[in-house]
Formats: C-alpha cells, structure tokens, sequence
C-alpha cells in the first residue's frame, strides 16, 4: 500500500482555553502528505505552525475533525520509531550528554546499545558535531544544541520528520547543513519531511511551501527553484 | 528616591501575588517544612515546661511535713511554735515532741520480749489532720497509743497487747496499744535537723511508738530535766506551698524562705527543710527533661531545616532563571535581593502560623490541652522562639541563596544544577571522616566511668550540666550524614555499572542511561538520600531510645511494686501458702501465676535487715529479675545457686563488706520463731550478691529459701503474693483481689505504682514526649521522603515529558523515576537504620542516668519502624507515580518553554 499518505488532516481544529478566553491556534485544516514529501511551513508567529505539526506528529489531538496515518497505523504506533520530531525550544535530556542523547529514541526503540551509539555517531559526525560527543546539553551554545537534536532525528529510520524552526538559532552555513542533514535523512528512508521556518532561504530547499495565517493553511504552492 | 521606593514596594506586592499564585506547590512546600520546625519546637517547649511543673507538684505533694522546725537547747518552745506560726507562707504549725527510750517490752505467757532503743513521739490530737501522709493506721484506733509496725512485729504486738517503755535513770511506764501504725516518711521524720550537708543520713528507728502530748509529757517531762540530751522539740509546719512551677526555681524560693526564718528564729530553731529536700531531686530530673528535649528535640528542629532547605533549592533553578529575566529587565541586585527576603518572610509567615496552628492541635490531641498543660505564659515563650527560629530557617534557606545568586555576575555561573561541577570540597578534607573519629573520641571520653550527665548535690544550690556529653551524638549525626552522602555518591559514581546492573532488569538495554544520568545528578539524588536517611535515623533512633526507656521504666514499678499486681499481707495476719486466701488469690480472674514470697525481719549482728524467703524454682521468671538486680551473674545463674542448698544466702554488696565475707561463709541470722516468738539463732552460707529484689528497699536485704526458712522458724506465713495478669487488665484484677482478701492484706498494682514510683520524670513524663516525638519523626519522614522526590522530579518533568515525546513507553519512562526514587529511599532507609543504630546506641549510654537500673539491651519497636518505612515507600511511590503521570500526560506546554 505504498499510495497510502503518511499523514492526513481531515478539517482539523485545536483550540486552547475555554469560552472569552479561547485562542483556535489551528482552525479547520486539511491535507494530505505523502512519503517523499518535502515540505516548508511559513506565516507568522502565532499563526499556529507549532501547534499544527504537533498535531500531524501526533503528541496533540485535534478538538474538532481527525487526523490519521494511514501508512503508519494508529496514534500508538508512532513512537518510538515512525516519527521524528526536532522541537522548537530546546529539547535535551539535561542530564544525559550528547551522545547519549543522540541514542535515546534508538534505545527506547529496543535497537541494541552497540547498534544505536554507532548510527549516533553517524549522524553527530555528518552534523560536524564529532567534538562534542561528550558534552552535557548545559555546555553547548544554542546552535549547537539545535544541531544535536537535528542529528537525534537522523539517527533513526522514521517514516515523518518534523522540526520546527530546527534553523532558527544558526548561521546561514550552518543552517543549510542542519537542512541537507534532514533532507538526507528523509531520503534514506523515503520519509515525509514538514519544516517550519520564517526564513525564505530555507523555504526554498524545499518541494512545497505551505503558509498558515491565524490558523488557517492557506496556500499550497510548489516552491520557486 | 521616595519614587524609587515606591517602585519596589508596588514590585514586591505584584511579587507575593505573582508567587503565591504560580508557585503555590514549592511555596507551600517550604512552608511546611518551616511549619514542622516551628510545630516541633512549640510543643516540644510547652511540653517540656509543663512536666516541670508537673514534677515540681509531684515533689511537693510526696512531702508530707513542709518543714521541721527544731527547737534549739534553751530556747522556748512554745514561743518558737507561736513566733512560727506567725511566719508568711506558714499555713499551720504543731508541736511535736520526741523523747529517746531505752526499749520497749512486752510478755506474753511466761515469755518476754524485747526491743533495743527507740523514740516515742508525743503529737497533738489535731496533728493527724493537719498532716495526714505522716502516720498511716493499719489496725486499731487512729488515736491513743500508735506502733510502729515494725516494733509491732518485733514484740509480737497487736492492738490490746500492755508495753513497757523504758526511761533512762527512771521507772518504765506501761501503756495499753491501742493501733499499730506505719510512718511512710519516717527517714524525714525522724531526721537530724541541722546536720551538716553531706552527713551520712541516719537510717530512722526500728522502734517507735507514738502517743497524745498529754501522755507524752505526763511520760517525759522529768525525763526532760534530768536528760535534757534525750528529748527534742519540733514545730512541724504545713506551708500555703505558693512556688514557682520550675522545680530548681521552686527549690531556691523555699530554700530562701527557710533561710529566712531562721534568721527571724534568731538561733532558736533550725529548719529541716523537707520540700527543698524533695525539690532536690526533681531539678535533676527537670534538668534531664530539658537534655532530653535538646537530645530528641534539636536534631527534629535541624532536620526540618533541612528539609526545608533542601525543598528550597530544589526550587532554586526557577528562581535563578526568573532572577536572571528580571535582571535583563533591568532590577538591581538590591532588588532581588529584597525579592529573596519578601520569599522568606512570605514561607516564615505561612510556616508560623501553619506550625503554631498544628502545635495546638498536637497538644489538643494528645494532652487534650492547646497549651500542653502549661501556662499560657510558658507557652507564649516558647511559641515566640518557636516562631524566631522558624524565620531563623526562611532566612537562611530561602534569602540567603537567593542573595548569593543575586549578586553572581553572570548567569551561567548559577546555571548549572547538573554536571560536571566537583564534589562538594569537604568530601576532598574526609570531614566526614574527622567528624566521626571526633565523635567516637568525646563518645569515649565521656561514657568512661564515674562520668556523670547531671550533678546536683543536695544542699547545692546550682545544679550543672555536662554539656560535653552532647557533642557525642551531634558530631555522629553531623559526621553519618556527610558519610551517607559520600556514600550515595560514590555508588552513582564509581559504581555506575552495579547500579546499572541493578536496574537492568526493570528497563532493560536503557540501563547505562539512566545509570549515567543519575550519575550527573548525584548531587541532588545523593542530598535526598541523606535526608531520607537522616529522619529515618532520627524517627528510629527516638523510638528505640524511647521504648529503651519505656521498658527500664516498667522494670522500674515491677522493681517497686514487684509484680503486676502485688498482694501484701498486713503485719500479725498469719498467711500459709495452703491457706484459703491463698487459694482464693490463685482463683481470682485474670491471675495468671500466684508467686508467694516470705517477708521477714532478721537480725545480722546488731543489724535489722529484711530477708526474702523464695522458691528458687520459680522465682526468676516469676519476680522477672533481671541479671542487673545481682553481681557476678546472671539472675538464673545466682538464683539457680542459691536453689543448689537449702541454707543459701544472697546479701547485698554492703553486708559482703561489713562482715568481709567470702563465698561459701557461714553466717548466723536471728529469725522470730513462729511457735516461741523468741529469736533463735538459724546457720545460713552466703553464697552471692544481690543488688535490688522486687518489694525490696534500695538498701540492704537479704534472699533465702522459703521451704528452709520456714522449717527452722516453724512459720512458714507469706509476706507477698507476686501476681502475675499476663499484662491484661491490671486495675481489673487488682480490684478484684481486694474483694477477695479485705483487710487481711493490701493490693497495690503496677499501674498506678508506676505514676507514683520515685522520679516523675520516669513516670509520665516520657510517655507524652515519646507521642509527640514521634508522631513528628513520622511527619518528617514523610514530608522529607514525599517533598524531596516530589519537588526533585517535579524539577525534571521537562526530562521526562521529553522522553515521552520522543516515543519511552512506560516501562521505559517508570525505570527514569523509579530508579532515581530507589536510590533517593531505598539507600536513605538502609544506611537510616545503620545510623540509627549507632545513635540509639550513643544515646541510651550517654543518657544512662535516666536508667536506673541500666538496660540491658536496646528494645525495638518493630511496628514502629515498619510504620516509618511503609510511610518512606508509600511517599515516595506517590511522588514518583505523580511525576510518571505528569510525563505521560505529555503536558506540550512544557516543551514550548525552556
Ligand atoms: N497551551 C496554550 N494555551 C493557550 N494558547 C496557546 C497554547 N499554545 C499555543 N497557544 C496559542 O496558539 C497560537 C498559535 O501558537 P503556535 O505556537 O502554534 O504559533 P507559531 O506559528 O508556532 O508561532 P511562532 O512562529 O512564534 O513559533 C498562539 O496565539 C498561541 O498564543
Ligand atoms: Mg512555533
């Protein structure tokens, strides 16, 4: 069933807070992403970028309307393994160092220690990371960090790599290794790959750009090569 | 400036209402450990000053003359007792006079018996009334002519029987017994007034008989002018008794008033101060009281500091990252620091009244009195300190720190919680080590022999403490829980592979990580272990002191009162152990076992001593000797011994000294025979030594066998019936038995013995205490166990709610918490109860005063510490199984924010 989407939002809403008070971050979105995809999400802050890939990652649950992965299976089955995600803020076990950090979802997934510490080192490798295998997340620069958590995602398999704003703290080199790194790692295992950034430079590594505002998807256009 | 002011005030209001709202869960948290302190503390001093007062009135209300006033040679006695009843604080005053005879006499048939000297008492008729604990009535009138007991016994007196008193250079006068009585205080009453402090106290007369003044003078007078050296005169004094309720401040009050008269008397009397004489010993058990309080109390009050210090900085990371916010928002360092104090004086505010409110509750619960029976001014006292100390502990845990990083330049030097960052320094001093081999050193120094905890010399009016002693236990506490913390920290450490190893099977290949992340945080896993185990050390070693104390206390009433219940057969009632009553005692419900001991008096040499005659079969178990009761062996072995021949003697250490004997020695006793009345001359062997004997006096004594007292003595009567109830219903059954055997003898039970038995401070005063102490020790094992856990992870949640998201199930997520909770409780409890140990041990010893006789061995109160270590697992479950529910829960919120 390799025509199946990976994931796929029908008219879904989140909204946070009750009554007055109530903010709709994503309002009645649908879409379908399929393996391969490759994908940047822009709009602006508060638009509700955040919100919309914690749900397509499945660690949010829509209000109103579904969302479901096909290719995958249920909720359940998404973790460890399946999807991916590079978070916003930064998202290090702070009492774990680099490497070990790298490895987690791999241990998590029950792949053997040997196994695991040798794709982290891969991918911290492939990320210039080799020099801070040892590391606590307390001594590295914000950048730096990013770049770790880019290189957990790549250290595994999954079917949805997710990362919002995984540029943000970088400097255009930098930057457009993190990109390459996730568009590697998407391509080896025929992945969907969904980016959020601001910046254009980003956007246009990329197949699709989609842009949200208040809440909405609104366009879906191919990128400008 | 004023505008500046008012700019911080505005900022301080909006900061208590910030915290207060979004930080209720850590404020609330810091406040109950200061509320524990100021609870502890509260009740602890309320309590402790109202067994003072407690034991001033025991000591007063055991006194049953106030003063003995005597008359100096020359002087007026009737002025004397007029010039004293006109005395302040003297509520009434009695003339009583005491004239020394040459013997008493009696013949019944053709056989005559005879005392050595004696006194003979002349008291008005109102004497009794005014001071009713002085004579006790057994048989007879309460009037006329009373005698002693004892020479009752010797002369083979009863009501009815004619003496003869002999006056020295004069006639013997007869008179006709009209009651036999007993004199419970007659050491006081027949004290040398005015002997030097520290003489050799005289043992009171054998022989005493007490007649109306009238008798007395019509008996003595010519005895009076012709030996003036063989009569006295007394003023006995009744006082209204209005003193201070601490018993070293009472004792000074009645010493001064003392003083005072005699220098109003002017040399015509001396007083014999009774009250001073009791109030005596009570200071020094006042002054234990207040040890005791600082032993169990001190380390209760540090360690809620503790854990208020500890539940503070786990909070820290907060503080310092909102700190660092306000800093790029341009607040001075004055400023936070201000905002450290308003946290601290807003934790001290909620955790005094919070521990003020639950003192009074406690004290309402298990004294049914808000105050602990105290007055409300001692209360007062102590709940203001209570109160300063506890602010004392929000300064130092919550605005100190605060103040420190307030004035760190740089942010990421208050960064780092986990890391790298070396052990503490004092690890690379082994402080541990020095604090420990510095215990052991002042341990030794200060249990050697002949050390004593308390001094107070009769007569002396300061009573002193050493205080060295308590440097012992406080440096073992000190220097335990540094080495606890190494210890915990090492394992993390160097023994990441065992700990791995341990886990392994709970969270599988995760092992190594989560064995290298608690590795990192061994600073903050290894703080909560060292408190765990510092209160489960501090609630077991109180409950084993405690319940030590509980038990020398029991040992102490048996010693006193010689069974559960004990029945004692009055003087004259012939008692066989075939006889009636005792089978009825045997049949009566609730009696377990029925011991029958033989009470005489025996004459070694010029000697009155009182002699045992037991069943060397049973009497071990039955009497419950304890192996302290005698020298150079256990109970069994000296008793068993003592079975081995018929004529066995065990006699008391001084007796061995006076006569020098040596095992195997002959010695003669004078027994009264049953069928002649005479004394006769009965061969014994001493064969050891014996210290004390239930029913027994302090002194000397002697112990022999009852089948072979009874053969040579044709009288085999039983002074005591040792009742055995199994425990259960002592009151009840002792109640019953004095239906049973109405005046032919008395019934005194060990309940209501052991409120009376010498020092208050054995007998209540405890028993509230050990409720107090440990219902806090428990509290604190929970809060200490419960809040370190809660508040450590809570400070992780951001970790764990990670590794939720990034797929760990809850197997996988369980084995992060748990393992850290494990380590945080399970190593807390263990090496708890090593230090515990330890301490129970130092304790019981450095305190053996209180003991008396010294225990043997330390008593467990196994339900207890399985109470403490259910309380430990049970808080730390609900701590962990919070944190996993949180994790799980996957709050995103948590992942937005840094
Ligand atoms: N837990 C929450 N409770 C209430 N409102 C929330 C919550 N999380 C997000 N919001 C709101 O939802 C809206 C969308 O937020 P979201 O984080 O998805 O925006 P974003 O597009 O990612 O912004 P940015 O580019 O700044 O990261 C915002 O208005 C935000 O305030
Ligand atoms: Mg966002």
């Amino acid at each position: 069933m390799t025509d199946q989407s990976i994931v796929r939002a029908r008219d879904a809403s989140r909204t946070f807070g009750r009554g007055a008070s109530a903010v709709v971050a994503v309002h009645g979105v649908s879409c379908d992403i399929d393996a391969g995809a490759r994908i940047a999400l822009t709009g602006p802050s508060g638009s509700g970028k955040t919100t919309l890939l914690h749900l397509l990652a499945g660690l949010d649950v829509p209000t109103t309307g579904s969302i479901d992965w096909p290719a995958i299976g249920d909720r359940a089955d998404l973790r460890p393994g399946a999807v991916a995600v590079v978070f916003q803020a930064p998202s290090l076990i702070p009492s774990l160092n680099v490497i070990e950090n790298v490895a987690l979802p791999l241990l998590l997934q029950s792949i053997d220690r040997r196994t695991a510490r040798v794709a982290a080192l891969d991918a911290l490798t492939r990320l210039g990371l080799t020099d801070l295998v040892h590391s606590l997340p307390e001594e590295l620069s914000g950048g730096q960090a990013q770049r770790v958590a880019a290189a957990r995602v790549m250290a595994g398999r999954p079917r949805l790599i997710l990362a919002d704003e995984p540029t943000g703290q970088l400097d255009r080199v930098n930057g457009l290794l993190v990109i390459d790194a996730l568009v590697h790692a998407a391509d080896r295992s025929n992945a969907a790959l969904v980016v959020n950034t601001h910046d254009p430079d980003v956007a246009a590594h990329f197949d699709q750009v989609w842009s949200m505002s208040s809440g909405r998807l609104l366009q879906r256009e191919p990128a400008r090569r | 400036m004023s505008s500046g002011r008012t700019r911080s005030h505005g900022l301080y209001r909006t900061w208590v209402i910030a915290t207060l709202r979004r930080r209720t869960g850590p404020v609330l948290a810091t406040s109950l450990g200061i509320a524990l302190a100021v609870a502890l503390l509260a009740s602890l001093g309320a309590f402790l000053s109202s067994s003072k007062a407690t034991m001033t009135r025991r000591a007063i209300d055991s006194v049953a003359v106030d003063w003995q006033v005597e008359a100096q040679p020359g002087s007026d006695s009737a002025q004397l007792a007029a010039d004293v009843g006109a005395t302040a604080h003297v509520a009434a005053a009695e003339v009583v006079e005491f004239a020394t005879t040459s013997g008493f006499d009696t013949t019944t048939g053709n056989t005559k018996q005879t005392t050595g000297m004696g006194q003979v008492v002349g008291i008005s008729d109102t004497y009794r009334s005014t001071f009713p604990a002085e004579v006790r009535s057994l048989l007879g009138s309460d009037a006329g002519v009373l005698l002693f007991q004892q020479t009752a016994a010797n002369l083979g007196a009863s009501p009815g029987t004619v003496i003869s008193i002999g006056r020295s250079g004069l006639q013997p006068v007869v008179l006709t017994v009209t009651g036999i009585v007993d004199l419970p205080e007659a050491d006081s009453l027949f004290q040398a007034v005015g002997a030097p402090t520290g003489a050799q106290p005289q043992a009171p007369p054998d022989n005493v008989l007490i007649v109306p003044s009238p008798t007395w003078h019509k008996l003595f007078d010519a005895l009076s002018v012709a030996r003036p050296d063989l009569t006295r005169t007394q003023v006995h004094v009744r006082l209204d008794r209005r003193l201070p309720s601490d018993p070293a401040a009472a004792y000074s009050s009645i010493t001064g008033q003392a003083r005072n008269l005699e220098a109003q008397l002017g040399g015509a009397g001396l007083v014999g101060d009774n009250v001073a004489a009791a109030l005596s010993g009570a200071r020094g058990d006042a002054l234990y009281a207040q040890i005791l309080f600082l032993f169990l109390g001190t380390p209760g009050a540090a360690l809620a500091a503790l854990l208020t210090a500890s539940v503070a900085s786990s909070a820290a990371d907060r503080r310092r990252r909102e700190q660092a916010l306000l800093r790029t928002r341009g607040a001075t360092a004055r400023q936070l620091v201000g905002l450290g104090v308003t946290d601290a004086i807003t934790v001290g505010v909620i955790g005094a009244i919070a521990g003020i409110s639950l003192a009074r509750l406690v004290g309402r619960l298990a004294f049914h009195s808000a105050t602990f029976g105290s007055t409300e001014t001692s209360a007062m006292t102590w709940t203001i300190g209570a109160i300063v100390i506890g602010f004392a502990i929000a300064v130092i845990t919550v605005a100190l720190p605060a103040r420190r990083d307030a004035h760190r330049t740089t942010v990421a030097e208050s960064r780092r919680a986990i890391g790298r960052r070396q052990n503490p320094r004092w690890m690379a001093y082994g402080l541990d080590f020095l604090l420990l081999s510095a215990s052991a050193l002042v341990f030794w120094l200060t249990s050697r022999n002949g050390y004593t905890l308390v001094l107070a010399v009769e007569g002396v009016p300061t009573i002193s403490v050493s205080y060295w002693a308590f440097a012992g236990p406080a440096l073992l506490w000190a220097g335990g829980g540094l080495l606890i913390y190494r210890a915990v920290s090492l394992l993390l450490t160097r023994g990441q592979a065992v700990v791995a190893a341990g886990i392994k099977p709970v969270v599988g290949d995760l092992s190594d990580t989560v064995a290298a992340s608690m590795g990192r945080q061994r600073r903050v896993l290894a703080r909560g272990a060292t408190l765990v185990a510092l209160t489960v050390g501090f609630a077991t070693s109180t409950a084993v002191f405690n319940s030590t104390y509980e038990h020398q206390a029991r040992i102490d009433a048996i010693l006193s009162n010689g069974a559960d219940v004990t029945v004692t057969t009055s003087p004259g009632a012939i008692v066989s152990p075939s006889s009636a009553t005792a089978t009825a005692i045997a049949a009566t419900a609730g009696v377990h076992h029925v011991e029958a001991i033989q009470h005489r008096f025996a004459y070694v040499g010029a000697d009155l001593q009182d002699l045992y005659g037991v069943n060397a079969a049973t009497i071990v178990a039955a009497g419950r000797l304890q192996n302290a009761y005698f020298a150079g062996g256990t109970a069994k072995d000296l008793i068993a011994t003592l079975g081995a021949r018929p004529d066995s003697l065990l006699v008391s250490a001084e007796t061995v000294h006076d006569f020098q004997l040596h095992p195997g020695d002959p010695i003669t006793l004078r027994l009264q025979d049953g069928r002649t009345k005479q004394y006769t001359n009965v061969p014994f062997h001493y064969v050891g030594v014996t210290k004390e004997f239930p029913t027994a006096p302090h002194d000397s004594f002697l112990i022999a066998n009852a089948g072979y007292i009874a053969k040579m003595t044709g009288n085999d009567t039983v002074g005591a019936f040792l009742v055995d109830t199994r425990g259960a219903d002592v009151a009840g059954v002792a109640r019953r038995l004095r239906d049973v055997v109405g005046t032919s003898a008395t019934v005194t039970d060990l309940v209501s013995t052991r409120r009376i038995v010498g020092s208050s401070l054995t007998a209540v005063d405890l028993s509230g205490l050990t409720k107090v102490e440990l219902a806090f020790a428990l509290a604190l094992a929970a809060a200490a166990t419960g809040l370190t856990l809660w508040m450590g992870l809570a400070e992780r949640r951001r970790t764990f709610t990670i590794a939720a998201a990034l797929g760990a199930n809850r197997r996988q997520l369980g084995g992060f918490v748990w393992a850290e909770a494990g380590v945080t409780t399970l190593g807390g409890v263990v090496t708890g109860a090593v230090g515990a140990w330890a301490l129970a041990t130092m304790l019981v010893r450095v305190l053996t005063g209180v003991f008396d006789p010294a225990p043997e061995a330390l008593t467990v109160p196994w339900a207890y510490l399985a109470t403490v270590l259910s309380i430990c697992v049970v808080a730390s479950a609900i701590a962990g199984a919070a944190t996993l529910r949180s994790a799980r829960g996957l709050r995103l919120e948590l992942l937005r924010t840094q």
